[in-house]
Protein backbone atom coordinates (compact mmCIF):
# COMPACT_ATOMS: atom_id res chain seq x y z
CA UNK A 1 0.00 0.00 0.00
CA UNK A 2 1.46 3.41 -0.85
CA UNK A 3 1.76 5.57 2.10
CA UNK A 4 -0.86 8.13 1.10
CA UNK A 5 -3.54 5.41 0.59
CA UNK A 6 -2.33 4.51 4.58
CA UNK A 7 -2.32 7.84 5.68
CA UNK A 8 -5.86 8.02 4.15
CA UNK A 9 -6.74 5.02 6.16
CA UNK A 10 -5.51 6.55 9.03
CA UNK A 11 -7.47 9.79 8.81
CA UNK A 12 -10.89 7.42 7.93
CA UNK A 13 -9.60 5.38 11.63
CA UNK A 14 -8.89 9.06 13.76
CA UNK A 15 -12.16 10.32 12.91
CA UNK A 16 -14.65 7.89 13.13
CA UNK A 17 -13.16 8.21 16.76
CA UNK A 18 -12.91 11.61 17.27
CA UNK A 19 -13.02 14.06 14.04
CA UNK A 20 -9.77 16.77 14.03
CA UNK A 21 -10.09 20.37 12.64
CA UNK A 22 -7.65 20.71 9.20
CA UNK A 23 -4.33 22.12 11.11
CA UNK A 24 -4.56 19.36 13.59
CA UNK A 25 -5.10 16.69 11.25
CA UNK A 26 -2.04 18.10 8.37
CA UNK A 27 0.15 18.30 11.70
CA UNK A 28 0.00 14.45 13.01
CA UNK A 29 -0.86 13.06 9.28
CA UNK A 30 2.90 14.97 8.93
CA UNK A 31 4.62 12.46 11.78
CA UNK A 32 4.27 8.55 10.26
CA UNK A 33 6.53 6.57 8.50
CA UNK A 34 6.14 3.67 6.29
CA UNK A 35 7.58 0.29 7.73
CA UNK A 36 7.25 -3.48 7.22
CA UNK A 37 7.86 -6.69 9.02
CA UNK A 38 8.62 -10.00 8.13
CA UNK A 39 6.46 -13.14 10.04
CA UNK A 40 7.32 -13.76 13.25
CA UNK A 41 9.69 -10.36 14.19
CA UNK A 42 9.18 -9.26 17.75
CA UNK A 43 9.31 -5.87 17.41
CA UNK A 44 9.37 -5.01 21.26
CA UNK A 45 10.37 -7.07 23.79
CA UNK A 46 10.07 -7.37 27.47
CA UNK A 47 11.42 -5.18 29.70
CA UNK A 48 11.84 -2.36 26.47
CA UNK A 49 9.41 0.72 27.24
CA UNK A 50 7.90 1.34 23.94
CA UNK A 51 8.63 3.84 21.83
CA UNK A 52 6.31 3.69 18.77
CA UNK A 53 3.18 3.89 18.10
CA UNK A 54 1.99 1.91 15.09
CA UNK A 55 -0.99 2.16 12.36
CA UNK A 56 -1.58 -1.66 10.65
CA UNK A 57 -2.03 -1.85 7.37
CA UNK A 58 -1.27 -5.47 6.22
CA UNK A 59 -1.07 -8.39 8.71
CA UNK A 60 -1.21 -10.10 12.01
CA UNK A 61 0.58 -9.04 15.36
CA UNK A 62 0.16 -10.38 18.91
CA UNK A 63 1.44 -9.27 22.18
CA UNK A 64 1.93 -11.83 24.86
CA UNK A 65 2.97 -12.66 27.96
CA UNK A 66 5.81 -15.92 29.01
CA UNK A 67 5.45 -17.52 31.84
CA UNK A 68 7.94 -18.62 34.62
CA UNK A 69 7.85 -21.61 33.15
CA UNK A 70 8.04 -20.45 29.48
CA UNK A 71 4.66 -20.86 28.32
CA UNK A 72 3.43 -17.85 26.16
CA UNK A 73 -0.05 -16.30 26.56
CA UNK A 74 -1.44 -14.64 23.66
CA UNK A 75 -2.83 -11.59 25.17
CA UNK A 76 -4.00 -9.42 21.90
CA UNK A 77 -4.10 -9.44 18.35
CA UNK A 78 -3.70 -6.75 15.79
CA UNK A 79 -5.07 -6.22 12.22
CA UNK A 80 -5.72 -3.62 9.88
CA UNK A 81 -6.62 -0.81 10.04
CA UNK A 82 -6.13 0.13 13.50
CA UNK A 83 -3.47 1.33 15.88
CA UNK A 84 -0.70 -1.22 17.63
CA UNK A 85 2.16 -1.88 20.11
CA UNK A 86 2.01 -2.22 23.71
CA UNK A 87 -0.58 -0.18 24.36
CA UNK A 88 0.29 0.22 28.38
CA UNK A 89 4.01 0.61 27.73
CA UNK A 90 3.79 3.29 25.06
CA UNK A 91 1.40 5.55 27.11
CA UNK A 92 3.42 5.18 30.64
CA UNK A 93 6.56 4.99 29.54
CA UNK A 94 7.41 1.89 31.73
CA UNK A 95 8.69 -1.22 30.66
CA UNK A 96 6.59 -3.48 28.44
CA UNK A 97 5.72 -6.93 30.62
CA UNK A 98 4.62 -8.33 27.17
CA UNK A 99 6.12 -9.28 23.77
CA UNK A 100 4.79 -7.82 20.44
CA UNK A 101 5.64 -9.38 16.95
CA UNK A 102 4.22 -10.16 14.00
CA UNK A 103 2.70 -13.46 12.99
CA UNK A 104 2.59 -12.76 9.49
CA UNK A 105 3.96 -10.50 7.09
CA UNK A 106 3.23 -6.69 8.21
CA UNK A 107 3.02 -3.40 6.84
CA UNK A 108 2.64 -0.60 9.13
CA UNK A 109 2.59 3.31 9.85
CA UNK A 110 4.89 4.10 12.61
CA UNK A 111 5.42 7.08 14.40
CA UNK A 112 7.59 7.96 18.00
CA UNK A 113 6.47 8.60 21.14
CA UNK A 114 7.70 11.92 21.40
CA UNK A 115 5.90 13.23 18.15
CA UNK A 116 2.39 11.98 19.89
CA UNK A 117 3.55 14.08 23.02
CA UNK A 118 4.29 17.05 21.30
CA UNK A 119 1.41 17.04 19.71
CA UNK A 120 -0.67 16.46 23.08
CA UNK A 121 0.86 19.37 24.48
CA UNK A 122 0.14 21.30 21.49
CA UNK A 123 -3.83 20.61 20.44
CA UNK A 124 -6.12 20.03 23.28
CA UNK A 125 -8.43 18.96 20.65
CA UNK A 126 -5.65 16.39 20.21
CA UNK A 127 -5.81 15.12 23.82
CA UNK A 128 -9.19 14.41 23.79
CA UNK A 129 -8.60 12.16 20.31
CA UNK A 130 -6.27 9.68 22.72
CA UNK A 131 -8.05 9.79 25.40
CA UNK A 132 -11.33 8.57 23.43
CA UNK A 133 -8.51 6.04 21.80
CA UNK A 134 -7.71 5.00 25.00
CA UNK A 135 -11.39 4.46 26.07
CA UNK A 136 -12.17 2.80 23.70
CA UNK A 137 -9.13 0.00 24.46
CA UNK A 138 -10.32 0.08 27.98
CA UNK A 139 -13.90 -0.62 27.27
CA UNK A 140 -12.53 -3.24 24.83
CA UNK A 141 -9.59 -5.04 27.51
CA UNK A 142 -12.98 -5.00 29.94
CA UNK A 143 -14.91 -7.00 27.93
CA UNK A 144 -12.56 -9.19 26.90
CA UNK A 145 -12.29 -10.04 30.52
CA UNK A 146 -15.63 -10.65 30.69
CA UNK A 147 -15.76 -13.48 27.83
CA UNK A 148 -12.65 -14.93 29.86
CA UNK A 149 -14.32 -15.21 32.82
CA UNK A 150 -17.91 -15.97 31.88
CA UNK A 151 -17.56 -17.50 28.39
CA UNK A 152 -17.79 -21.19 27.56
CA UNK A 153 -15.39 -22.45 25.55
CA UNK A 154 -17.70 -22.69 22.63
CA UNK A 155 -18.69 -19.30 23.22
CA UNK A 156 -15.57 -17.94 22.90
CA UNK A 157 -14.88 -19.72 19.91
CA UNK A 158 -17.77 -18.23 17.99
CA UNK A 159 -17.45 -15.04 19.46
CA UNK A 160 -13.88 -14.96 17.96
CA UNK A 161 -14.40 -15.95 14.70
CA UNK A 162 -18.06 -14.07 14.56
CA UNK A 163 -15.72 -10.75 14.91
CA UNK A 164 -12.54 -12.04 13.52
CA UNK A 165 -13.33 -15.14 10.75
CA UNK A 166 -10.51 -13.93 8.53
CA UNK A 167 -7.85 -14.93 11.29
CA UNK A 168 -8.55 -18.85 10.48
CA UNK A 169 -7.26 -18.61 7.63
CA UNK A 170 -3.92 -16.59 8.59
CA UNK A 171 -2.29 -17.45 11.34
CA UNK A 172 -1.43 -20.69 13.55
CA UNK A 173 -4.70 -21.86 15.78
CA UNK A 174 -2.36 -22.60 18.76
CA UNK A 175 -2.18 -18.53 18.59
CA UNK A 176 -6.13 -18.73 18.63
CA UNK A 177 -6.41 -20.94 21.12
CA UNK A 178 -3.92 -19.18 23.02
CA UNK A 179 -6.01 -16.22 23.26
CA UNK A 180 -8.86 -17.61 24.35
CA UNK A 181 -7.44 -19.69 26.89
CA UNK A 182 -8.23 -23.34 26.04
CA UNK A 183 -5.56 -25.79 24.65
CA UNK A 184 -5.53 -26.93 21.01
CA UNK A 185 -7.05 -29.85 20.86
CA UNK A 186 -10.07 -28.10 22.16
CA UNK A 187 -9.63 -25.73 19.70
CA UNK A 188 -9.38 -28.05 16.71
CA UNK A 189 -12.21 -30.27 17.90
CA UNK A 190 -14.70 -26.84 18.09
CA UNK A 191 -13.45 -25.83 14.55
CA UNK A 192 -14.81 -29.51 13.45
CA UNK A 193 -18.07 -29.25 15.26
CA UNK A 194 -19.35 -26.03 15.39
CA UNK A 195 -20.59 -24.19 12.25
CA UNK A 196 -20.07 -19.93 12.50
CA UNK B 1 30.78 -24.83 -8.52
CA UNK B 2 28.60 -22.17 -8.47
CA UNK B 3 28.74 -20.08 -4.89
CA UNK B 4 25.80 -18.05 -3.47
CA UNK B 5 25.88 -14.96 -1.80
CA UNK B 6 24.64 -15.94 2.13
CA UNK B 7 22.83 -13.22 2.51
CA UNK B 8 20.99 -14.05 -1.19
CA UNK B 9 20.85 -17.78 -0.48
CA UNK B 10 18.97 -17.41 3.09
CA UNK B 11 16.97 -14.78 1.77
CA UNK B 12 15.46 -17.22 -0.75
CA UNK B 13 15.34 -20.35 1.84
CA UNK B 14 13.06 -17.93 4.02
CA UNK B 15 10.84 -17.11 1.53
CA UNK B 16 10.52 -20.51 0.27
CA UNK B 17 9.82 -21.87 4.01
CA UNK B 18 7.14 -18.94 4.12
CA UNK B 19 5.30 -20.16 1.22
CA UNK B 20 5.32 -23.63 2.43
CA UNK B 21 4.09 -22.42 6.25
CA UNK B 22 1.38 -20.27 4.17
CA UNK B 23 0.28 -23.54 2.78
CA UNK B 24 0.28 -25.29 6.41
CA UNK B 25 -2.24 -22.71 7.94
CA UNK B 26 -4.89 -23.17 5.41
CA UNK B 27 -4.94 -26.63 5.51
CA UNK B 28 -5.46 -26.05 9.07
CA UNK B 29 -9.09 -25.85 8.02
CA UNK B 30 -9.45 -29.00 5.92
CA UNK B 31 -11.16 -31.73 8.14
CA UNK B 32 -9.19 -34.89 8.86
CA UNK B 33 -11.35 -37.23 7.05
CA UNK B 34 -9.93 -35.54 4.22
CA UNK B 35 -6.90 -34.51 4.86
CA UNK B 36 -6.11 -38.42 5.72
CA UNK B 37 -7.92 -39.47 2.24
CA UNK B 38 -5.48 -41.52 0.05
CA UNK B 39 -5.74 -40.98 -3.73
CA UNK B 40 -4.41 -44.24 -4.82
CA UNK B 41 -3.97 -47.28 -1.97
CA UNK B 42 -0.63 -46.88 -3.02
CA UNK B 43 0.03 -43.39 -2.82
CA UNK B 44 0.38 -41.18 0.55
CA UNK B 45 -2.36 -38.87 1.76
CA UNK B 46 -1.57 -34.90 2.85
CA UNK B 47 -1.52 -35.86 6.47
CA UNK B 48 0.64 -38.92 5.43
CA UNK B 49 3.45 -36.58 3.73
CA UNK B 50 3.46 -33.89 6.64
CA UNK B 51 3.89 -36.70 9.13
CA UNK B 52 7.49 -37.83 6.80
CA UNK B 53 8.45 -33.95 6.94
CA UNK B 54 7.51 -33.66 10.71
CA UNK B 55 9.95 -37.06 11.01
CA UNK B 56 12.80 -35.33 9.60
CA UNK B 57 12.37 -32.47 11.13
CA UNK B 58 12.72 -33.35 14.50
CA UNK B 59 16.12 -35.27 13.52
CA UNK B 60 17.46 -31.65 11.60
CA UNK B 61 15.82 -28.59 13.41
CA UNK B 62 17.03 -29.78 16.75
CA UNK B 63 20.48 -30.56 15.38
CA UNK B 64 21.23 -27.75 12.98
CA UNK B 65 20.01 -25.44 16.56
CA UNK B 66 22.60 -27.29 18.75
CA UNK B 67 25.37 -26.70 15.79
CA UNK B 68 23.92 -23.13 15.83
CA UNK B 69 24.67 -21.83 19.26
CA UNK B 70 27.82 -23.39 19.72
CA UNK B 71 29.27 -21.43 16.12
CA UNK B 72 31.28 -18.68 16.09
CA UNK B 73 29.03 -15.58 14.79
CA UNK B 74 30.73 -13.84 12.06
CA UNK B 75 30.21 -11.08 9.54
CA UNK B 76 32.80 -12.07 6.74
CA UNK B 77 32.63 -15.08 4.39
CA UNK B 78 29.68 -13.63 2.20
CA UNK B 79 29.88 -16.06 0.06
CA UNK B 80 28.87 -19.97 0.39
CA UNK B 81 29.60 -23.05 -1.86
CA UNK B 82 27.88 -25.69 -1.77
CA UNK B 83 29.99 -29.25 -1.21
CA UNK B 84 29.61 -32.30 -3.81
CA UNK B 85 27.75 -34.15 -1.47
CA UNK B 86 25.20 -31.43 -0.07
CA UNK B 87 24.91 -30.34 -3.75
CA UNK B 88 24.09 -33.50 -4.77
CA UNK B 89 20.93 -34.03 -2.18
CA UNK B 90 19.85 -30.89 -2.90
CA UNK B 91 19.56 -31.38 -6.39
CA UNK B 92 18.13 -34.86 -6.10
CA UNK B 93 15.25 -33.48 -3.95
CA UNK B 94 14.63 -30.41 -6.00
CA UNK B 95 11.38 -30.23 -7.95
CA UNK B 96 11.54 -29.02 -11.33
CA UNK B 97 10.09 -25.00 -12.11
CA UNK B 98 6.81 -26.79 -13.68
CA UNK B 99 6.37 -28.54 -10.13
CA UNK B 100 6.21 -32.06 -11.79
CA UNK B 101 8.24 -34.38 -9.57
CA UNK B 102 9.28 -37.19 -12.18
CA UNK B 103 11.58 -39.32 -10.48
CA UNK B 104 9.93 -41.66 -7.89
CA UNK B 105 12.05 -41.51 -4.74
CA UNK B 106 11.35 -44.59 -2.19
CA UNK B 107 11.55 -42.89 1.54
CA UNK B 108 13.87 -44.79 4.06
CA UNK B 109 11.42 -46.93 6.12
CA UNK B 110 12.17 -44.97 9.44
CA UNK B 111 11.02 -41.91 8.07
CA UNK B 112 7.47 -43.50 6.36
CA UNK B 113 4.62 -42.89 8.10
CA UNK B 114 3.26 -45.63 10.15
CA UNK B 115 -0.22 -45.29 11.94
CA UNK B 116 -2.72 -42.38 11.54
CA UNK B 117 -2.43 -39.24 13.49
CA UNK B 118 -5.05 -36.77 13.66
CA UNK B 119 -4.35 -34.18 11.00
CA UNK B 120 -5.05 -30.85 13.37
CA UNK B 121 -1.61 -32.35 15.31
CA UNK B 122 0.06 -33.32 12.43
CA UNK B 123 -0.18 -30.11 10.90
CA UNK B 124 0.01 -27.76 14.20
CA UNK B 125 4.11 -29.81 14.60
CA UNK B 126 4.41 -29.08 11.07
CA UNK B 127 3.39 -25.78 11.05
CA UNK B 128 5.91 -25.28 14.88
CA UNK B 129 8.50 -26.77 12.70
CA UNK B 130 8.74 -23.90 9.57
CA UNK B 131 8.22 -21.43 12.62
CA UNK B 132 11.45 -23.16 13.89
CA UNK B 133 12.82 -22.99 10.47
CA UNK B 134 12.85 -19.56 9.97
CA UNK B 135 13.92 -18.55 13.00
CA UNK B 136 17.15 -20.50 12.67
CA UNK B 137 17.52 -19.02 9.02
CA UNK B 138 18.11 -15.73 10.68
CA UNK B 139 20.42 -16.71 13.03
CA UNK B 140 22.54 -18.24 10.40
CA UNK B 141 22.37 -14.96 8.72
CA UNK B 142 25.11 -14.46 10.97
CA UNK B 143 27.62 -17.49 10.73
CA UNK B 144 29.84 -19.32 8.09
CA UNK B 145 27.89 -21.81 6.19
CA UNK B 146 30.98 -23.42 4.90
CA UNK B 147 32.34 -24.12 8.09
CA UNK B 148 29.67 -24.85 10.09
CA UNK B 149 28.84 -28.57 9.82
CA UNK B 150 25.76 -30.65 10.21
CA UNK B 151 25.70 -34.68 10.56
CA UNK B 152 23.15 -36.24 8.38
CA UNK B 153 20.60 -38.29 9.15
CA UNK B 154 21.10 -41.56 7.16
CA UNK B 155 24.99 -41.53 8.82
CA UNK B 156 25.24 -39.10 11.35
CA UNK B 157 29.20 -39.43 11.06
CA UNK B 158 28.96 -37.65 7.67
CA UNK B 159 28.84 -33.95 8.42
CA UNK B 160 27.53 -31.51 5.46
CA UNK B 161 28.08 -27.98 5.47
CA UNK B 162 25.03 -25.80 7.25
CA UNK B 163 24.42 -23.90 3.97
CA UNK B 164 23.83 -27.73 1.92
CA UNK B 165 21.78 -28.81 4.64
CA UNK B 166 19.22 -26.17 4.62
CA UNK B 167 19.05 -26.31 1.15
CA UNK B 168 18.26 -30.08 0.78
CA UNK B 169 15.61 -29.96 4.00
CA UNK B 170 14.13 -27.37 2.38
CA UNK B 171 14.19 -28.81 -1.02
CA UNK B 172 13.22 -32.14 0.41
CA UNK B 173 9.88 -30.17 2.14
CA UNK B 174 8.85 -28.37 -1.44
CA UNK B 175 9.25 -31.78 -2.80
CA UNK B 176 6.34 -33.73 -0.05
CA UNK B 177 4.45 -30.46 0.28
CA UNK B 178 3.51 -30.72 -3.42
CA UNK B 179 3.08 -34.19 -2.87
CA UNK B 180 0.68 -32.98 -0.36
CA UNK B 181 -0.77 -30.60 -2.57
CA UNK B 182 -1.76 -33.22 -5.48
CA UNK B 183 -2.98 -35.61 -2.69
CA UNK B 184 -5.76 -32.88 -2.20
CA UNK B 185 -6.43 -32.49 -5.43
CA UNK B 186 -6.58 -35.25 -6.91
CA UNK B 187 -9.20 -36.03 -3.65
CA UNK B 188 -10.76 -33.30 -5.22
CA UNK B 189 -10.45 -30.86 -2.04
CA UNK B 190 -8.41 -28.08 -3.40
CA UNK B 191 -7.39 -26.90 -6.64
CA UNK B 192 -5.04 -24.51 -7.41
CA UNK B 193 -1.17 -25.16 -7.25
CA UNK B 194 1.50 -24.20 -4.76
CA UNK B 195 4.02 -21.59 -6.24
CA UNK B 196 7.36 -23.09 -6.47
CA UNK B 197 10.62 -20.97 -5.94
CA UNK B 198 13.49 -22.84 -7.37
CA UNK B 199 16.96 -22.54 -5.73
CA UNK B 200 17.86 -21.86 -9.46
CA UNK B 201 16.08 -18.91 -9.75
CA UNK B 202 19.85 -17.64 -7.59
CA UNK B 203 22.17 -17.74 -10.10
Amino acid sequence: MQLIDSIQKLKTFVFSLHPLSDVEWNDFASIWQQGEAKRKTILTAKGETEKTLYFITEGVQRAYYLTAEDKEATIVFTYPFSFSGVADSFLTQTPSLYFFETLTQSSFLKTSHSKVMELLDQYPNFERFISRATAFTLKGALERQVELQTFSAEQKFTTLLTRSPQVLRLIPHKYLASYLGIDAATFSKLLSTVRV
Amino acid sequence: MTSYNRDTLIENLLDQTEIILKKAIEWQLIPHSTFALRPTSESWSANECLQHLNSYGRFYLPAIESVLSRSEKTESSTQFSPGWLGNYFTKLMMTPADGIVSKKMNSPKDHAPKTIIESPMVISEFIDQQEKLLALLSTAKKVDLNKVKVGISIAPFIKLKLGDVFSFVIAHQVRHVLQAQRALVNTGVVEEKLKVISLMSLD
